[in-house]
């Protein structure tokens, strides 16, 4: 009799579990899609917005901050990249570090932008890397060169997504920025202000 | 005497191999405990005040010299003289791809390089056309450092090489052991014609920094520390590059462990 039940527990497990894993799977692919579609939406409209000759540089700022705003958790890229130096940092150090981090994040890309021509985005495909995070692997096809493979890390933040990373030939931006801060930290006798100096001369 | 080189030669990279081996040995079971355990992801580089110093030199050197030369060699050629450089540089490279994906055991590795070269040198006119890349076969670089990170050897510590640029001790002795091995070198100094392997070096390397040009202008100008900035950036491509990481395939777990270091 037990053995009866069991089996027929199993068997009615395995029916629920039959069930319910494409669902499961249908599920994932829909995150995986809609990620997908967010950043192929994200590329074209930077593409679009950002590359045109004829912005000046304050226009061309301004339309990359918002671009930035929309698309990335640039709290959580800024705290990844103080790394462990973050818990040191005061709540005032915090506040101005992390307004700095935008400002150099958006001359940065604003540069970057202006100097594009004639570059071709193209989403490839999207996995799922855990429940909070998705990997989208993407091209930049460029003339008269290799395409640049370009993955961006997706985190579902409060139901929108948003890039916490970049990998261009997989070397991570936010890895690579955690390192030079932490460099220019650490010969700065592990003063955070002394990252703080160093992103408020950037600004000049 | 050349017919003393060969022997010479041969003795010559033994004890060079040995002492290496001893090197590296030392550093993968003596210093791995010494990493820092705060900072994902972190390179190891005891000898940073040393490298740094090479690490200027190279840069002076770069902005003197060679950076100069890629730019008028990128302005002077057209893209498809360039792409045939390098195809045909890789071309040449492709002998020490193949022992390295057996060295690895990674047979399929070096059936599509094989397939690679044949058709490529064949197929290619000598190397120049990648025929085979265009037919579903791609270039995957391997080296001897990537091999002995397959063998379990630990990058050992960040080092930075005169001229050559960023390295670790495991792959500068992967880059000794590639040298001697290198078929282009041993068939170079075997007929007393040096100039082929030092012409391939120079061409080799001016071929590599063309292609960088944009990509170190954007690091220098974008980094705050650029030694450090390329030093992790070095790092990670060459874990990448030893992890067989390519975006495109389904992610394996140690891809997953490669993307998830550090986050919140």
């Amino acid at each position: 009799m037990i053995s009866l039940s069991l089996t027929r527990r199993v068997m009615m497990l395995g029916m629920v579990l039959a069930l319910l894993l494409p669902a499961a799977a249908a599920m994932a692919e829909k995150k995986t899609d809609a990620t997908i579609s967010f950043v192929q939406k994200m590329g074209d409209s930077a593409l679009t917005e950002l590359t045109d000759k004829e912005l000046n540089g304050a226009e061309r700022q301004k339309r990359v901050r918002e671009l930035l705003r929309k698309n990335f958790d640039v709290q959580t890229i800024g705290r990844f990249a103080l790394g462990t130096h973050w818990r040191s940092a005061t709540e005032a150090e915090r506040k101005e570090y992390l307004t700095l981090f935008e400002d150099m994040i958006v001359r940065t890309y604003a540069q970057r932008f202006s100097e594009y021509s004639g570059q071709q985005f193209k989403v490839n495909n999207a996995r799922v890397l855990n429940d909070r995070d998705t990997i989208v692997t993407s091209q930049v096809i460029q003339q008269g060169g290799p395409p640049i493979a370009i993955e961006w890390r997706v985190r579902n933040s409060g139901g929108q997504p948003k890039v916490i990373d970049v990998f261009i030939e997989n070397v991570s931006m936010a890895i690579t920025q955690r390192s030079d801060f932490d460099a220019v930290i650490q010969r700065g006798g592990g003063k955070v202000e002394s990252l703080l100096v160093s992103l408020r001369g950037r600004k000049k | 005497m050349p017919q003393n080189r060969p022997f010479l030669l041969k003795t010559a990279s033994k004890s060079i191999a040995m002492v290496m081996c001893a090197f590296l040995l030392a550093a993968t079971t003596g210093c791995s405990s010494a990493r820092s355990e705060l900072q994902p992801n972190a390179v190891y580089d005891p000898l940073e005040p040393l490298n740094r110093g090479v690490f200027a030199f190279n840069n002076a050197l770069d902005r003197a010299l060679i950076e100069p030369v890629a730019k008028v060699y990128n302005f002077l050629t057209p893209d498809f003289f360039r792409a045939g450089v390098q195809n045909f540089m890789r071309n040449l490279r492709s002998p020490l791809i193949v022992a390295n994906n057996v060295l690895q055991g990674d047979f399929k590795g070096a059936g599509v390089a094989t397939a690679r070269f044949v058709m490529n040198t064949v197929g290619g006119i000598g190397g120049l056309f990648d025929m085979a890349g265009a037919n579903g076969l791609p270039y995957e670089p391997e080296d001897f450092g990537q091999t002995l990170a397959v063998w379990g050897f630990g990058e050992g510590f960040y080092l930075v090489l005169p001229v050559l640029g960023p390295s670790s001790l495991r792959d500068g002795a992967g880059l000794a052991v590639d040298t001697f091995a290198d078929p282009v070198r041993l068939y170079a100094f075997n007929r007393d014609e040096k100039w082929i392997y030092y012409t391939r070096g120079a061409v080799e390397g001016l071929d590599n920094r063309a292609r960088l040009v944009s990509a170190v202008r954007d690091m220098r100008r974008n980094s705050l520390d650029y030694y450090a900035a390329v030093r992790s950036a070095y790092t990670q491509k060459r874990r990448s590059l030893v992890r067989d990481i390519n975006p495109d395939a389904p992610a394996k777990p140690q891809a997953v462990q490669y993307y998830d270091e550090g986050w919140e």
